[in-house]
């Protein structure tokens, strides 16, 4: 009886160690991608971070380590178009994803795209699986708080897109309607702060994404969309489709390229690479092929 | 760009999460199976040093969502414990070790319903307890809860979706992905037609081997 109990509790034992050392060797198998998790860790609730770069620098080898690497993980959301999404052979292809290829090329690394749940973005960040948030990633003061922006490259505004036969031509109209938005995004950080606005409507539904509002739209179960003006031109062109954008916007906001609040070198880095294009052209040959015009603010 | 559906291209990209959803599928059984069976004779030990840990393991992991589970094995060793891990293998080791909870608890139901008197008879026969429980005891429970099993394999294929979660790119996260490329929800139509093809073949297994275990009756 004795030898069972203690046979019993060894295996227990064995068993409660074994799954954490399956845990730990889970760690050995993953490949170049990883940052310092655990610098990031302890300096996300520094700020002061991002503006004392000098010193920073002398400890920050982010860029390094990229460099070593040879590979910059890229993570997205990729059913985002234009910024990154699908094309019809499956591949990942985007504004975004051109721009991130021009970049690499000129820092000789290579792009790696790296699939993630937008709502867990940050996460991903700060936990080391990714080296940048690039997917029309809207910068806020919020945001700033978690994350290292490169300066503004785009400029994007909040607008409600209602149907082309409807009744609804100003924010006013909206009175009694119903509006959907994408949960968790800048759309839904401006109707909070849009406070007067929102509470003249009668429901409005979150989504997981835009392309689900649309169908709310076409479907008539909604009125109204809140989400980037930038996304919905580039879906109502595709499908020509008969939508109006309302003139008046709720936010305005600018995309940047989103890092760990300790990697200053490697936000630099491809800051640097940015101006460079904006300076050769490479940045307003781009926004052309996707926009028809040069949307781009990097000077 | 948005287009019309390019089918051969829109079941290419979902075959390729269903292969992921496959393979996290059998990793999960030929994994959680074996263990939930050893946390199964754990739990029926008569010893309060090995019983507690062994009913919390049971208890938390049953007691909150796969989901949440999924999400604290990705975020909580780079954030707090300072390694990283790798997405399919996080998905891999958080449905085993949640799967073989449930598995646990079913494997004890079978045990437990095995008449006692047949450890008696077998003790008389001179079997240890050990050649009792592997050649008496388990195959008869196997033969009661291939069901229950059954049930919970089907449920497993479908819970692959919620490694979506942290990023795995299987069904039905591509079948998301490609919603947005064609602005359509047929992708997840034909997802879930492949869930369904998936789980026809799993009910289909078990019940061949429900056959094959009806050598005798009982």
């Amino acid at each position: 009886m004795r030898l069972k109990k203690g046979i019993a509790l060894i295996l227990t034992m064995l068993l409660t160690g074994s799954i954490l050392m399956a845990g730990c060797s889970t760690a050995t198998k993953t490949t170049v991608t990883t940052a310092e998790p655990t610098a990031a860790a302890t300096k996300t609730d520094t700020t002061s971070a991002v503006t004392e770069s000098t010193k920073a620098a002398a400890s920050d080898d982010s860029l390094a380590k990229v460099k070593s690497a040879g590979v910059l993980v890229l993570g997205l959301d990729s059913a985002f178009p234009p910024m990154g999404f699908l094309n019809d052979k499956n591949e990942i292809v985007g504004f975004d994803i051109d721009l991130a290829k021009e970049v690499t090329k000129r820092m000789g690394v290579t792009l790696k795209l790296q699939p993630i749940d937008w709502s867990s973005n940050i996460l991903e960040l700060n936990s080391g699986n990714i080296d940048c948030i690039w997917n029309g990633f809207s910068i806020s003061e919020e945001r700033k708080a978690e994350v290292n922006f490169t300066d503004a490259y785009m400029q994007n505004r909040q607008v409600v897109i209602v149907r082309g036969d409807s009744n609804i031509n100003t924010l006013a109209d909206m009175a009694g309607k119903t509006l959907c938005l994408q949960a968790g995004s800048s759309a839904a950080d401006a109707l909070a702060s849009n406070a007067d606005f929102k509470s003249s409507l009668k429901e409005v539904v979150e989504l997981s994404d835009n392309v689900t509002a649309f169908m709310e739209l076409e479907g008539k179960t909604s009125d109204a969309i809140l989400m980037d003006e930038i996304v919905a031109a580039y879906y109502i062109t595709q499908n020509a489709k008969d939508y109006k954008i309302l003139d008046k916007s709720l936010a305005d906001e600018q995309y940047g390229v989103g890092f760990r609040l300790a990697d200053q070198t490697l936000r630099d880095e491809v800051n640097n690479q940015l101006k460079a294009m904006a300076a050769d052209g490479t940045l307003a040959k781009i926004s052309d092929t996707w926009f028809g015009k040069d949307v781009t603010v990097i000077k | 760009m948005l287009s019309a559906i390019n089918y051969s291209s829109m079941i290419s990209f979902l075959l390729d999460g269903t292969v992921k959803a496959v393979e996290l599928f059998f990793l999960t059984i030929v994994l959680s199976l074996p263990l939930g069976l050893l946390v199964a004779r754990l739990r029926m030990i008569k010893f309060k040093a090995v019983q507690l840990p062994v009913k919390f393991y049971l208890l938390i992991m049953r007691g909150t969502p796969l989901i949440l589970q999924l999400m604290f094995f990705m975020y909580f060793p780079p954030l707090v414990l300072g390694f990283g891990v790798d997405r399919f293998m996080v998905a891999v080791f958080s449905f085993t070790i949640n799967y073989a909870a449930y598995f646990a608890e079913i494997f004890r139901g079978g045990i437990e319903s095995i008449p006692v008197g047949q450890q008696e008879a077998a003790y008389v026969l001179g079997l240890s307890q050990f050649q009792t429980f592997i050649r008496i005891t388990v195959p008869q429970v196997v033969k009661r809860i291939i069901p229950t099993v059954a049930g919970e394999s089907m449920t497993l294929v479908k819970d692959t979706a919620l490694a979506s979660i942290i990023g795995v790119t299987e069904l039905f996260r591509n079948a998301g992905s490609l919603k947005a490329t064609y602005s359509s929800v047929i992708p997840f139509a034909v997802a879930g037609l492949f869930y369904l093809i998936m789980n026809s073949v799993v009910a289909a297994f078990y019940s061949r081997v429900e056959k094959k275990l009806n050598y005798y009756k009982g």
